[in-house]
């Protein structure tokens, strides 16, 4: 049952990111509506998806890769739905909805993958450091994306090239205003993750840190995070630097915790 | 029925004739047609660029006729160009062509700018005003209830309307592209032109309502301020206005740029980095193009944004396509909804015929009969419903022919086997 629910959340989030990118690149707005109707059924469902884990017995973790990278998707699609009623950035949709399909058909190919033993052992830790992180993790993609398409019209205001041809970004105040709100809240929930898989990695090894890949990289990834942070709400850096490191610290990040994770 | 529309517009007639015939108030004139034997329906619309009657009317030359006359004498008042002068300025369209006209129009498709919003509004309102002194009927209404789906459906299923192309709009969406909201931001304004009064009114249209003026000359400020509600002040204000300026519009006669970097960085340094948008359409142009280099600086001077206008404008040809196709579908089932009103007088001649014989015939049965109430009643309910039986298959089949040309033959065969009187009837009501 859960399985299936996953399977429909899976192609409601491909649905909307076809409808979106139909809509927004023929100008046909209802197609656009359909593809936000479709993304916003598609999160309901994973919300009941996840909330059914509960009823299954044994209660399967959340703490294997599959998992994980499904409950991203469940919060950045969340967090772009709720932003989108503080700025107007409906234009994202074409790239949180493909991704969210992305994250989501992964997460089904590794459900019921063998978990690993250690973690029954280690208490709650990991489930913490899994849903801080995962959740920290997928507001910082938000940014990642903001970030993404700020660079992309800078360019193009830049160089006063018109784009009569390819649907109108979110404007450069929009975008900005979404990469300071997901490191406002992306950062910490991600410091969180780091910190209980800091006692996590104690309780199993009497040490904080191993110096494993995955370790380094997601430490390297909160370091860049912690300089913009400083130099975002300290120094007052701006918009494009700020995109510029958004972009750069989430591709650190990424390959610290999740695809170090894929690797080994 | 024909339908036939005469008018001018910007395409065919200058401005000096146009505005001569331009109507104010339309209902005079459109009582003063309808009153006129040879007009059933009629819609009257003039804007600046065009005016233009579509009427319905069974007597296609006659009408022809009294348009002409409304325009030379009713609207221009004794025009003094003589009639073949003026029949060069006048176009006229029939049936599917003054369909297809009206829809265009409606769509913005036949605009001096295409795609511009006004004209729909217009042509709404036009036709509201036919409505409320009752010229338009039961045709018009459905050409104009077409007319609006149709432009409705341009304005959304193509890009048409999508992209600016006055010089002043691409300024207003290039800030909509940098800033999210103008009603919070402020604009300074480096001299106080016409032209810069011009790029104003775009942004101010775009929500942008805060304003100050610099200029050379503190009257033409001062005047611009009380204007738009904003203040003025010299040029000398600059390094300090710049610092709560989101957009600053600038055209004004200098040797040398006003705006320079170290002006602009010294501003961004207190801005803490908030992004301005500098709109230069001052020849020689105000402000140094090395600003570019600062990262917050969205500067465009007029090359700039002309040539963004001209690549949209070249976008809405391409959209104009699209558009066109739209309104051919849409012509075509308006046409086939008109041209199925050609078997109206034909039905209802034969329903009158068939409905005669059923009376006469029920009478006769019923002489013969010796019944009671009931029984007389349904007997007449049995024939009533034996005849409307007999006869949906062949009116709807008429109906349906009748949308196409070759179907007048079987109008005409529909006539010749039930004995109809074509005359009459062609006189009667035919479309």
């Amino acid at each position: 049952m859960v399985f299936v629910i996953h399977q429909l959340v899976a192609c409601l989030y491909l649905a909307a990111g076809i409808c979106a990118g139909v809509g927004l690149g023929f100008a046909r707005p209802q197609i656009t509506r359909v593809g936000f109707g479709a993304l916003g059924l598609g999160w309901g469902l994973h919300l009941v998806g996840f909330s059914l884990l509960h009823t299954l017995d044994p209660t399967p973790p959340v703490t294997d890769i599959g998992r994980a990278v499904s409950f991203m998707a469940f919060v950045g699609v969340g967090a772009f739905l709720l932003l989108l009623r503080k700025a107007r950035i409906h234009g994202l949709i074409v790239l949180v909805a493909p991704l969210a399909f992305m994250s989501e058909y992964f997460g089904l190919q590794s459900l019921g993958a063998p978990e690993v033993s250690a973690i029954e052992a280690s208490g709650g830790m990991p489930h913490f450091h899994v849903l801080f992180g995962s959740a920290g993790l997928a507001l910082l993609g938000l940014a990642f994306i903001a970030g993404v398409l700020f660079l992309a019209e800078h360019r193009r205001l830049k160089s006063k090239r018109s784009l009569a041809r390819l649907p109108a970004l979110p404007s450069l105040e929009a975008l900005d205003r979404v990469n300071l709100l997901a490191l406002t809240f992306g950062f910490p929930l991600l410091t969180l993750g780091l910190v209980t898989g800091a006692l996590w990695v104690e309780g199993m090894h009497g040490v904080p840190f191993t110096w494993s890949l995955h370790e380094i990289g997601a430490s390297l990834g909160w370091l860049v995070y912690a300089v913009l942070v400083v130099l975002r709400f300290a120094a007052h850096q701006g918009a494009r630097q700020c995109a510029t490191h958004a972009v750069g610290g989430f591709a650190v990040l990424f390959a610290g915790y999740v695809g170090v994770g894929l690797l080994l | 029925m024909k339908l036939l529309l005469v008018g001018l517009s910007h395409h065919s007639a200058p401005v000096s004739l146009r505005e001569r015939l331009a109507v104010q108030d339309p209902e005079a004139p459109l009582q003063k047609l309808r009153a006129s034997d040879e007009i059933d329906e009629v819609v009257l619309l003039s804007t600046c660029n065009r005016t233009e009657a579509v009427v319905l009317t069974r007597n296609l030359e006659a009408a022809r006729l009294r348009l002409r006359s409304f325009f030379r004498r009713d609207l221009g008042d004794g025009l003094g160009a003589s009639e073949h002068d003026l029949d060069t300025y006048f176009y006229e369209h029939r049936d599917g062509e003054a369909m297809r006209h009206v829809l265009r129009v409606a769509s913005a498709l036949d605009s001096m700018v295409v795609g511009e919003p006004q004209i729909l509004g217009q042509a709404k309102e036009a036709y509201k005003s036919a409505v409320d002194c009752g010229a338009s009927g039961p045709i018009l209404d459905r050409l104009f209830q077409r007319a609006f789906a149709t432009a409705k459906r341009v304005r959304t299923e193509t890009g048409i309307a999508s992209r600016p192309v006055s010089v002043a709009r691409v300024a207003a969406s290039l800030a909509a592209q940098i800033f999210e909201n103008l009603t919070d931001k402020r604009a300074l304004l480096v001299g106080a032109g016409d032209m810069i009064e011009l790029a104003l009114s775009a942004l101010r249209d775009a929500g942008l309502s805060d304003v100050c003026v610099a200029n050379r000359t503190a009257e033409r400020a001062a005047a611009l301020a009380v204007r738009y509600g904003g203040s003025a002040h010299g040029l000398d204000a600059l390094p300090v206005l710049l610092r709560d300026a989101d957009v600053v519009l600038t055209c004004i006669g200098v040797d040398r740029p006003i705006l320079t970097p170290e002006l602009m960085r010294d501003s961004l340094r207190l801005r803490r980095g908030r992004p301005v948008f500098v709109i230069d359409i001052g020849v020689p142009r105000n402000v140094d193009p090395a600003i570019d280099s600062l990262d917050a600086v969205y500067r465009y001077d007029i090359d700039d944004l002309s040539t963004v206008a001209d690549e949209n404008t070249e976008e809405r040809r391409r959209e104009q396509v699209r558009a066109e196709a739209i309104v051919a579908e849409e012509q075509q089932h308006f046409d086939g909804w008109f041209a199925a009103l050609r078997a109206v007088p034909t039905i209802k001649h034969l329903r009158g015929r068939v409905e005669d014989l059923r009376r006469g015939e029920l009478e006769k049965a019923l002489a013969r009969l010796d019944l009671r109430d009931d029984q007389r009643d349904g007997v007449e309910a049995f024939s009533k419903a034996l005849v409307n039986k007999i006869l949906h298959e062949p009116t709807t089949r008429l109906r349906k022919e009748a949308e196409r040309e070759e179907g007048m033959a079987y109008l005409e065969l529909a006539r010749l086997l039930f004995g109809l009187d074509d005359e009459s009837v062609e006189d009667e009501e035919a479309p």
